[in-house]
C-alpha cells in the first residue's frame, strides 16, 4: 500500500502543477476499522469498513484553497485537481500563504516510534468477540444487582497516511490501535440512573489490558456515582482526576495556538516568558514518545518533530505556531498543534493526597461548560466525590467550578503519581487549592 | 454517557482543518482520521431540475441493483435491511484579516448498508457505488444474523413526503462572486459599525445533501436537504481589554435569503454582542431563579428533556424518563414539541434517514409526557409507528433516534412580567453549548451572554458562565411563559450523539425557571 500511496501523491503533484498550481501539498489516508458492540450478552452492532481519502492544498498565484476527495481513480482525480486550481484563482490574494521553507523539513528523527503492531493481523473476529464478551461479563458481575444496562464495545484499526509537498517533502506514517470500553447504567434513588464508562486503548496487542480491567472499571466508576447530589457552595481544594484533566487543560492549550494569538483571541498572547502558573506546572509536548497515541516524526507542515517544553515551572516558554501564522505574526514557527502532552507526575498517589488535604472534592467527570480563549474565563459542570478526612463520603453532581485560567493555574499545588496512559494527554491527577465549587 | 450538543462555529471548523492529519484516539471512543469522501465530476454541473431518480441518473443505481444488494444484506436472514445512498457537496468560504482568502470543499459520496435483527444491527459502507463494492458491504451487514436467507421485495414504491425547504436554485449553480460578496460585506460592515472592532472572522457555508433510502419493506425515499449559513465572529478592544462574540443566520434556506438586510443584521448583532461584553461581570454562584430569553435558549429543552426522550435510551432503560410516559412532568401550560416539518429550519427533514416521513411529535402535551422520539428499531420494540426521528450523520453511520427542531410554544405573560416575577436572579440571552447525562437527567448549558436581574429588572451584563440543572426537576420548575415565542434562525446548530453530528433547531418564549445552579466565581 505504501508504494501505491507514494505513486499516487507524486502523480497528484505533477497533475496540479500541469493545471497551473505553483505549489501543492497532498495528504492521502487509507484506513480499515472494525467495531463490535455487545449488550445483553449478544452483539448489538457490528460495523466494518475501509475508507480512503485524499486532501489537497493548492497555491496558485498567491492564492490558496483546500479540497478533499476519496475518489482515487485517476481520471476523476485529474478533473478534481484542475477544478480546484481554477476555483482558487477567484479568491483574494494572501501573501502569507506559501509552502513552508524546506529548511524546516530537515532534521527528522529516524527512529522507530513503534506505532504499528506486527501482530495486528492475528486479531481475528473470534478474538474481538471474546474480548468484548469478557468486558461485558466482568462489568455485569461487578455491577451486580445495581445494573440497569451494560454496553461493551471494541474497536480496532490500521491506518496509513502520506503527506507530500511539491517543494521537497514526503512523510509516511502508519498506526494500529485496539480500543475496549464499557458503559454501565445503575439503579439509584428515584428516577436517577447514573452512568459511567471504563476504557483502554493500546497500539500493540501486548499492551492492551485484560478485558476484566475495563469492565470492572466501568462498574466501579458507575457505582461510585450512586446517591449523587449537590452540596452547598463552598471554597475547597479540588483534585482533577487524570483522565479528565484534558477538559480543563484544553482551555490553556487552545490559547497557545498561533491562530488564536494572531487573531487576537488569546489571553496568553503577550505572556511568553512570563509566569502564568505556579512553579508546579511544567507542560511538555513530545511527538517522539514511543507508542504515544499522537506520536509522529513530522507535523502537518512537514516540520521535523521535536520535544518541546511549553511551560517550564510556571513560565510560558512556547506557542503552537504553524508556518502560515508564523508568517502573519513575523515569528519563528514551532509546530502547529499539540502532539502528546505530558505533565511530569509527582510522588504521591491520589489517596495519599486526599488524606493530606482532609476535606475537598475529587472531580471524576465534567459536564457542559466552556472556556473563552480570548479572556481565559472558564466555567464547567463537575461530577465527583466529596472527601472528608481523606475518605470519599458523598457523590456530588449538578455542581460547577468557574475561574479564569490566569488565576486558576497559580493555585495548582501538586501533580499526583498517576499519568493517564490512554490518551495523547499523558497527564496525572492535578490538585488545586481554593476553588469555588458552586451548588446550592 | 454524556451527549453533548454544540453550536458549531467556523472556529471549530478551522480546528478540524488545522489539526494534525493523523490519527487521534480519545478515551472512550474509536480512533478517527480526517474523513474525506468522493469528489465527483458532477460537482460543478449539477442538473438544475430535481426530478426523482438522482442516484439512478448520476450513478446508475437502479431498482434492480438495489434489490440485489438487499438480497445480499438479507442472505443470513434478519428482520429488515436498508440502503442509504448519500451525495453531499459542501463549500466553505473563509475570511480572515479583511479578505476571503481561503476556500474549502468536500464531497461525500457513498452508501451505507444495514441489516437489522431485533435490536441488533450489522453495518457496512462503501465509497464506491459499484455493485461489487456494495455487495461486499452488504455481506458485512448480513453477519449480524445467522438464519435462512430472506427474499427482498419485487419493487419499490416512491415515498410521498412534504416539501419543507424547496431549493429554487442549487448552490452549485450560484456563481462564486455573490458568495464572496456577502462574506466581504459582513466583514466590512462589522468594521464600519465600531472603531473598537480589531478583528473579524467571517465564514460562509453552503451544503446540498442528496439522499436515497431503499428498504426491504419496499419503500424508496429521496430528498435534497440544503443547508446554508453566514457567520461573523468579532474581536473588539477597549482600554486594553479584549472581548469576542459573534452571530450567524441560516438554515435550510435558499441563497437569496442573504439579502443586504440580513447581512447587515448579522454584522450588527455580532458587533453589539461583542461590545456589550465590556460591561459584563461574573454572576454570583449558587441556586437562583433563571429567566431564559426567547429563541436560542431552546437548547435548554434539547438538553433537559429532548435527549432523554430519544427512544434508544428508553428501550435500554438508561434514561431518567424511561418510566415517565403518561405522567405529569410539567405545569399544564407547558407543551414541548419536536418537529421535522417547520419551514426552512436547520433541523427540518422531509424524510428521515431510514425512509420515514418527517413529522411533528409532541413530547409533552399540556404537562403530560406523551411520546418518545422513535426510529424503526425502537418503534418495533414498543409496537408503535416510528416518529421519523431515525437520523444519521452520513453514510458511514447507522441511524439512531435524534431530535429535529425542538421547541415550546408561547404562554400568555409579557416578557417584562416574567423578568419581574424572577425578582433577583439571572437572565440568559445566548447559550453557546450544552450537555446532558441521560441517566441522571443532569444537564449543563454555557451562557455566553446574559444580564443580572435585580429588583425585577434587567441589570448588568454577565458572560461565560455554566448553568447546571436536572431535567425532570427543571421541567416542574418552569413556572411562567411569555408571549414572545421565537425560533432560533441560525444555520450552525449541530448536535452530537454516539460520535455523530446532526443539524438541529430550537425555539421557545421567555421562560422563568424557579431555580437552577449558576456556576459563578463568587461564593
Amino acid at each position: 500500500m505504501k508504494k501505491e500511496l507514494y505513486d499516487l501523491a507524486a502523480w497528484g503533484i505533477e497533475t496540479a502543477k500541469a493545471a497551473g498550481a505553483n505549489g501543492c501539498r497532498i495528504n492521502i489516508n487509507s484506513a480499515r476499522t472494525v467495531e463490535i458492540g455487545y449488550r445483553e450478552r449478544k452483539p448489538e452492532n457490528i460495523k466494518e469498513a475501509s475508507t480512503k481519502s485524499l486532501s489537497l492544498e493548492v497555491f496558485v498565484n498567491g492564492r490558496y484553497s483546500s479540497m478533499s476527495t476519496s475518489d482515487l481513480r485517476k481520471p476523476a482525480l485529474k478533473e478534481f485537481i484542475s477544478r480546484a486550481v481554477a476555483q482558487t484563482k477567484l479568491l483574494a490574494e494572501d501573501p502569507f500563504r506559501t509552502l513552508p521553507d524546506p529548511k524546516y523539513y530537515q532534521g527528522r528523527q529516524n527512529v522507530d516510534l513503534e506505532m504499528v503492531d506486527p501482530e495486528y493481523a492475528t486479531w481475528k473476529p473470534e478474538s474481538r468477540h471474546a474480548f468484548v464478551k469478557a468486558i461485558e461479563d466482568s462489568c455485569l458481575a461487578k455491577g451486580g444487582d445495581k445494573v440497569i444496562s451494560v454496553t461493551a464495545e471494541t474497536t480496532d484499526g490500521h491506518s496509513e497516511s502520506l503527506l507530500m509537498a511539491s517543494n521537497g517533502f514526503d512523510g509516511y506514517a502508519e498506526i494500529t490501535y485496539f480500543v475496549g470500553s464499557a458503559s454501565m447504567t445503575a439503579k439509584d434513588e428515584g428516577d436517577r440512573r447514573p452512568a459511567e464508562y471504563g476504557s483502554a486503548v493500546a497500539l500493540h496487542l501486548k499492551d492492551l489490558v485484560k478485558p476484566e480491567v475495563i469492565g470492572e472499571e466501568a462498574a466501579r466508576r458507575t457505582l461510585a456515582l450512586l446517591g449523587g447530589k449537590k452540596i452547598k457552595t463552598e471554597t475547597l481544594p479540588i483534585i482533577i482526576e487524570n483522565r479528565v484533566v484534558e477538559r480543563i487543560g484544553g482551555g490553556l492549550v487552545d490559547a497557545m495556538s498561533g491562530r488564536s494569538i494572531q487573531q487576537k483571541q488569546s489571553f496568553l498572547a503577550d505572556k511568553r516568558g512570563q509566569k502564568i502558573a505556579s512553579d508546579f506546572l511544567t507542560l511538555i509536548d513530545d511527538p517522539l514518545l514511543k507508542r504515544g497515541l499522537s506520536s509522529n516524526p513530522f507535523d502537518g507542515d512537514g516540520f521535523a518533530a521535536k520535544k518541546r517544553i511549553m511551560i517550564d515551572a510556571g513560565v510560558l516558554k512556547e506557542f503552537y505556531v504553524d508556518w502560515y501564522y508564523s508568517r502573519k505574526l513575523g515569528w519563528e514557527p514551532t509546530t502547529g498543534s499539540p502532539s502528546n502532552l505530558i505533565i511530569p507526575p509527582g510522588k504521591r498517589s491520589v489517596a495519599e493526597i486526599m488524606k493530606d488535604l482532609g476535606r475537598g472534592i475529587l472531580i471524576t467527570g465534567f459536564i457542559g461548560g466552556n472556556s473563552n480563549s480570548t479572556t481565559g474565563d472558564a466555567s464547567v459542570g463537575i461530577v465527583g466525590q466529596l472527601f472528608e478526612n481523606g475518605v470519599p463520603v458523598q457523590a456530588v453532581a449538578e455542581m460547577n467550578i468557574a475561574d479564569n485560567h490566569l488565576k486558576l493555574w497559580t493555585r495548582f499545588v501538586e501533580a499526583a503519581n498517576d499519568p493517564y496512559p490512554y490518551s495523547s494527554a499523558r497527564v496525572p491527577s492535578l490538585v488545586f487549592r481554593d476553588v469555588v465549587v458552586s451548588g446550592i | 454517557m454524556p451527549k453533548p450538543i454544540s453550536i458549531e462555529s467556523w472556529e471549530g471548523f478551522m480546528k478540524t482543518m488545522n489539526r494534525r492529519a493523523f490519527l487521534k484516539t480519545g478515551a472512550a471512543t474509536a480512533a478517527i482520521s480526517i474523513a474525506a469522501p468522493i469528489f465527483d465530476k458532477t460537482w460543478f454541473a449539477l442538473a438544475a431540475a430535481e426530478a426523482p431518480g438522482y442516484f439512478e441518473r448520476e450513478f446508475a443505481v437502479t431498482d434492480a441493483v438495489c434489490r440485489r444488494i438487499l438480497a445480499k444484506a438479507l442472505a443470513k436472514g434478519g428482520d429488515y435491511a436498508d440502503l442509504y445512498f448519500e451525495h453531499t457537496i459542501s463549500n466553505y468560504l473563509i475570511l480572515e484579516d479583511g479578505k476571503v482568502n481561503q476556500a474549502y470543499s468536500n464531497v461525500a459520496l457513498g452508501v451505507g448498508i444495514r441489516t437489522v435483527k431485533g435490536e441488533q444491527v450489522g453495518y457496512g459502507f462503501t465509497q464506491e457505488l459499484e455493485e461489487k463494492s456494495m455487495a461486499a458491504a452488504a455481506a458485512t451487514a448480513a453477519t449480524i444474523a445467522a438464519g435462512a436467507a430472506k427474499i427482498p421485495p419485487q419493487g419499490f414504491t416512491l415515498l410521498k413526503t412534504g416539501d419543507h425547504y424547496p431549493l429554487k436554485i442549487l448552490f452549485s449553480a450560484v456563481p462564486l462572486e455573490p458568495k464572496l460578496g456577502i462574506v466581504q460585506s459582513v466583514n466590512d460592515r462589522c468594521f464600519d459599525l465600531s472603531p473598537l472592532v480589531i478583528k473579524v472572522n467571517a465564514a460562509y457555508l453552503d451544503q446540498q445533501k442528496r439522499i436515497m433510502v431503499v428498504t426491504s419493506d419496499g419503500t424508496k425515499a429521496e430528498d435534497l436537504q440544503p443547508r446554508i449559513f453566514l457567520n461573523a465572529s468579532v474581536v473588539a478592544e477597549k482600554n486594553g481589554r479584549r472581548e469576542r462574540s459573534g452571530w450567524n443566520f441560516g438554515g435550510r434556506k435558499n441563497f437569496d435569503y442573504f439579502t443586504p438586510a440580513v447581512v447587515e443584521e448579522t454584522a450588527q448583532i455580532a458587533v453589539n454582542r461583542t461590545l456589550t461584553l465590556f460591561d459584563a461581570v461574573q454572576p454570583p454562584a449558587g441556586e437562583m431563579p433563571v429567566v431564559l430569553g426567547p429563541g436560542l435558549t431552546g437548547i435548554l429543552l434539547h438538553e433537559a428533556i429532548g435527549h432523554g426522550m430519544e427512544a434508544d435510551f428508553n428501550r435500554k432503560k438508561i434514561s431518567t424518563y424511561s418510566t415517565m410516559i403518561g405522567k405529569k412532568v410539567a405545569e399544564p401550560f407547558v407543551t414541548i414539541i419536536d418537529d421535522g416539518t417547520t419551514p426552512n429550519l436547520t433541523g427540518s427533514i422531509n424524510v428521515d434517514d431510514e425512509g420515514i416521513p418527517g413529522q411533528k411529535t409532541v413530547l409533552v402535551d399540556n404537562g403530560i409526557l406523551t411520546s418518545y422520539l422513535h426510529d424503526r428499531i425502537s418503534a418495533k420494540f414498543y409496537g408503535i409507528q416510528p416518529t421519523g426521528n431515525g437520523r444519521r450523520q452520513d453514510y458511514q453511520n447507522y441511524p439512531v433516534p435524534r431530535m429535529r427542531n425542538t421547541y415550546m410554544p408561547a404562554g400568555p405573560a409579557s416578557p417584562e412580567d416574567v423578568i419581574k416575577a424572577a425578582g433577583k436572579g439571572i437572565y440568559v440571552q445566548d447559550v453557546s453549548n450544552g450537555q446532558v447525562k441521560i441517566g441522571e437527567g443532569d444537564f449543563a448549558f454555557f451562557v455566553s451572554q446574559g444580564r443580572m436581574i435585580e429588583g425585577g429588572k434587567l441589570g448588568a451584563p454577565i458572560k461565560d458562565v455554566n448553568i447546571m440543572g436536572n431535567g425532570p426537576k427543571m421541567l416542574t420548575n418552569m413556572i411562567m411563559l411569555a408571549n414572545d415565542f421565537q425560533f432560533y434562525q441560525g444555520g450552525a446548530g449541530s448536535c452530537g450523539k454516539n460520535g455523530q453530528t446532526a443539524p438541529v433547531g430550537f425555539g421557545q418564549p421567555t421562560v422563568l425557571v424557579k431555580s437552577l445552579t449558576v456556576g459563578g466565581t463568587r461564593s
